[in-house]
């Protein structure tokens, strides 16, 4: 690369659904797993030191706690199902929750994932955009302390996406499993007042998706929930297994990446929005589930796809009428989220940021998703503005466009200047983390 | 045949001895040392004159002199503050270690920051709105975002817009340097001074582009309309205006008698409709049909009609674009007359325009006049659509008859529909009318009541045909007789 060098820099992106970890310089992460662990409580200390995959919660200076954790992280650990098994996830609301779970997933991506000794390469972390400077210093002391990196940088999820695009200046738009932010960058600084929330993401599609499902009564079956057994040749019958053992919470987590996999391979976003009866004689596209049933998807998939633009269709979801509500704050459609976004920052370059709108997460790679926000945008938004909505086309580029930034950002020549070093670090404390990345 | 064998390079009978003795030669002649035989044909079939490379010496390449390998070495760059050690690729060139600084931190490029001194703080820059913290923060911010003042005033703690920022910044910055600077340094040329901020201006005009950006299209749409509206109000208006003043410049080209000027009375009182249309159809530039009076129409319509009985006399003819085809600036009037002719009557089709060149003819009237003045042109033109008058009504009055003999015989028969009856929606009356308004010759306002009694006269004529039961035609008829007396005495 023209302005690259590489020094061999980790990027880690970690995201409420997902995490992702690799090389700088590549154009994928290497690894990607859920970002939740499997937790397995056992009574009494669990004396196991052996085990990458394991991690003891019970320090030993707190030997009060009689009850250890023994976290499995990775799809491979996560996939196996074990008895009183619950599923734990790492972040809450779009900020880190659990840093024990955070720690155990970083290992499990930096030595079984990327094979790496942390000592060797300086970290790339990616943070949201809204992170408090509480988690930040969290953050960077696990990092320094336990992993002992040789330096460090922290970046806003929005400012890597719009690297990732080659534009300094964007409004992003990143629509992820757990929410969805709308940020706008200016000259490469996220304006933290134009940052703008919502909780509907990926994970509550999925939701409303199985809820759907339910009410319509098809049983989602768990994957490990049943077997398959050949009676003839070619036919399966399929026998299920009774696991009184699993517990609630890891039998909803395999439910629902059944039901992720239907949302993202059947569900599209409408060209206008959603109503019952345009929709009724639209032809169904059919589903095979893993336990062999093949179910027909018709005008839900149209509807789940349109909650993005138009969240009140959540209420009309049988078992989730209650959503809006419980949280208090109406919910606002995506194009509504840009306008507000961008209103909250100066007029000045109000007519750049609705020039260069950008798509991230995995949500927004959604078929048409790109096509209907532009044009909602372009209703709503000023005569005095070109409207022009971006997202590469590739699926997978716009899931990982956090990361692919990360990955630009740290192996720019220009950029070694800037890492916040360990010595950095013993000197000035970790609130230097505050003015070494902005 | 013979030649034919020859062209193809057949042996001919009786010639095969011969042959075999032409193969002996081309063998003897081919030299097979690796390469074909044209090939070395190319040559001049002699063995070249220099010797060539010998393959062997060929194959082997030269290796280059330099010893050149990768290795993973640290680095350190003159860009960062602390002594970080990062590792990366370096192309070694015969064991010889790069020297020089890290390549990319040329572009480590900052902005001159301006810091003050205490005195100089106390001196000058003691502001009311400002304390001394905010200002010093000001200036870190300043130095660590690079005067992004956007960004700097999205994180500026007690928040302040970026004008009340900038402001400060310049303004500070402005009286540092001047205090600092020399009585021989030459200040006007720092940027700081030309191009200096002010704060006022910029705060009106991101007022203004606030509400810009802030209108939705929705009342965009709204204020284009309501602009072009206005635009067509005042351009009316200054039609009315030009009307009036031309008014004024009477012309004793046709004196009309008063039978018309008497018709609009009536013609306001009874059927205002006829008078508020055309009337309307001048006041907007576009010729919309409005097909029931609007009620803006009808004051609009009063103050032309009080000026009615002045102009009815005048014929319009000159200078002031009519309604329909605009005369260009300068221009010929016998050119022009044509223009007019051909907008009156092209409309009516070509087998009438045609007819009434014919009639033209029969009454010895040339079709161009002789003398184009602005009188005669005016009479001829009014002659012309009086001649089309008289042929469409004398084919409605065909039409009438021939369905009148219809009924005669059939009391039930099928009338089929002609054209011109009231079978036809109200609106191809409508536009009917315009049509004929608007390609009015050289009709300005005060031309068109006369006009415009006379589109009247022509609707009456319309519509008693087609109304044949209830209206009498006698009276259009016997006025039109008296017109046309009128005209030709």
């Amino acid at each position: 690369m023209y302005g690259g060098d590489e020094v061999s820099a980790i990027v880690l992106d970690l995201g409420s659904q997902s995490c992702k970890a690799g090389y700088a310089g590549e154009d994928q992460p290497k690894s990607v797993f859920p970002s939740v662990v499997g937790s397995v409580e056992s009574g009494g200390v669990v004396p196991d030191g052996g085990g990458d995959t394991d991690m003891e919660a019970a320090k030993p200076g707190e030997a009060e706690k009689a009850k250890a954790r023994k976290l499995y992280a990775g799809v491979q650990a996560l996939g196996y199902r074990r008895d009183h098994m619950e599923v734990v996830p790492a972040m809450k609301d779009g900020l880190v929750a659990d840093w024990d779970v955070v720690e155990s997933l970083w290992d499990h991506a930096l030595r079984d994932r990327l094979l790496i000794d942390p000592k060797e390469h300086p970290m790339l972390l990616a943070e949201p955009s809204f992170n408090t400077q509480q988690h930040r210093e969290k953050m960077v002391e696990l990092m320094f302390e336990k992993y002992d990196v040789p330096a460090l940088f922290l970046a806003k999820n929005a400012v890597l996406t719009s690297f990732a695009s080659g534009r300094a200046t964007s409004l992003v738009v990143d629509c992820g499993g757990g929410s969805t932010t709308v940020a706008a960058v200016h000259d490469g600084y996220v304006l933290q007042k134009a940052v703008v929330r919502s909780a509907i993401g990926g994970e509550v599609l999925t939701d409303c998706l199985q809820r759907t499902l339910e009410a319509k009564g098809i049983q989602i079956k768990p994957r490990f929930s049943f077997k398959r057994k050949e009676i003839r040749p070619g036919e399966f019958e399929v026998v299920p297994v009774e696991l009184p053992n699993t517990t609630d919470s890891y039998y909803a987590y395999a439910q629902r990446a059944v039901v992720a996999d239907i949302k993202e391979s059947v569900c599209r976003v409408p060209d206008s929005a959603f109503d019952d009866n345009s929709y009724a004689n639209i032809p169904t596209t059919p589903y095979e589930l893993p336990d062999g049933q093949v179910i027909e998807i018709g005008a839900d998939r149209f509807k789940i796809a349109d909650i993005m633009f138009n969240p009140t269709l959540i209420q009309t979801i049988p078992g989730m009428e209650k959503y809006g509500t419980e949280a208090g704050v109406p919910f606002n459609g995506l194009p509504q989220m840009v306008i507000e976004s961008i209103n909250k920052c100066d007029p000045d370059i109000r007519r750049e940021l609705f020039n260069s709108v950008m798509l991230a997460g995995g949500t927004a790679a959604l078929q048409q998703m790109k096509e209907r926000l532009e044009k909602d945008l372009m209703e709503e938004a000023p005569q005095a503005a070109r409207v022009k909505v971006l997202a590469s086309g590739n699926a997978l580029e716009r899931r990982f466009s956090v990361w692919i930034g990360g990955s630009i950002l740290a192996s720019l020549g220009s950029f070694q200047q800037m890492w916040f070093s360990k010595a950095e670090y013993e000197e000035h404390g970790p609130t230097y983390v505050q003015r070494k990345c902005p | 045949m013979g030649d034919a064998k020859d062209i193809l390079g057949l042996p001919k009978l009786g010639e095969r001895g011969s042959t075999e003795k032409r193969k002996t030669p081309k063998d003897a002649i081919k030299k097979p040392d690796g390469i074909h035989r044209e090939v070395y044909a190319l040559t001049g079939g002699l063995p070249p004159i220099m010797p060539t490379l010998d393959p062997v010496s060929i194959k082997k390449r030269t290796l280059p002199s330099k010893k050149i390998s990768w290795q993973w070495l640290p680095f350190s760059t003159s860009a960062r503050t602390d002594n970080l050690q990062l590792y990366h690729w370096v192309r070694i060139i015969d064991d010889s270690q790069p020297s020089g600084d890290y390549a990319f931190a040329k572009y480590n490029k900052v902005v001159d920051s301006i810091r003050y001194t205490d005195e100089e703080y106390n001196q000058l820059l003691v502001d009311s709105s400002w304390s001394r913290e905010e200002t010093d923060r000001l200036f870190d911010m300043c130095e660590q975002f690079d005067l992004r003042f956007i960004v700097i005033a999205d994180r500026f703690t007690p928040p302040r817009t970026v004008e009340e920022l900038k402001h400060r910044y310049y303004s500070a910055a402005k009286a540092i340097l001047q205090a600092r600077a020399g009585p021989n340094d030459d200040l006007s040329d720092h940027s700081f001074f030309k191009d200096s901020y002010n704060v006022n201006h910029e705060v009106e005009r991101k007022k203004a582009l606030n509400i810009i950006l802030s209108q939705s299209r929705q009342q965009d749409r709204e204020d284009a309309e309501v602009i072009a509206e206005a635009r067509r109000i005042t351009e009316a208006r200054l039609k009315a205006k030009g009307l009036e003043e031309s008014q004024v410049s009477t012309r004793a080209a046709l004196h009309v008698d008063t039978t018309p000027a008497r018709l609009p009375s009536p013609a306001a009182t009874g059927d205002i409709s006829f008078l508020s249309v055309p009337v309307t159809v001048a006041s907007t530039t576009s010729v919309q049909v409005t097909p029931v009076p609007t009620p803006a129409s009808a004051p609009s319509s009063t103050p032309v009609q009080t000026s009615a009985p002045i102009p009815a006399s005048t014929t319009p003819v000159s200078a002031p674009p009519p309604v329909g085809p605009r005369p260009p600036r300068v221009y010929l009037r016998g050119a022009w007359l044509a223009q007019q002719i051909h907008s009156v009557v092209s409309p009516a089709g070509v087998r009438t325009s045609k007819r009434v060149d014919q009639m033209l003819e029969e009454y010895g009237v040339r079709s161009k006049p002789k003398v184009p003045t602005a009188a005669v042109c005016a009479e001829h033109l009014e002659l012309r659509r009086e001649l089309l008058n008289l042929i469409q009504l004398q084919k409605q009055v065909q039409y009438k008859e021939n369905e009148l003999a219809i009924l005669r015989e059939n009391p039930y028969a099928e009338i089929p529909a002609t054209p011109n009856t009231p079978k036809r929606p109200h609106r191809g009356l409508e536009n009917e009318r315009v049509s004929t308004r608007a390609t009015a010759v050289g009709a300005e306002f005060e031309g068109f009541p006369s006009s415009g009694e006379r589109v009247g006269k022509r609707e009456h004529k319309r519509k008693a045909p087609a109304r044949f039961q209830e209206t009498p035609t006698s009276p259009p008829y016997h006025k039109r007789a008296r017109k046309m007396k009128g005209s030709e005495s």
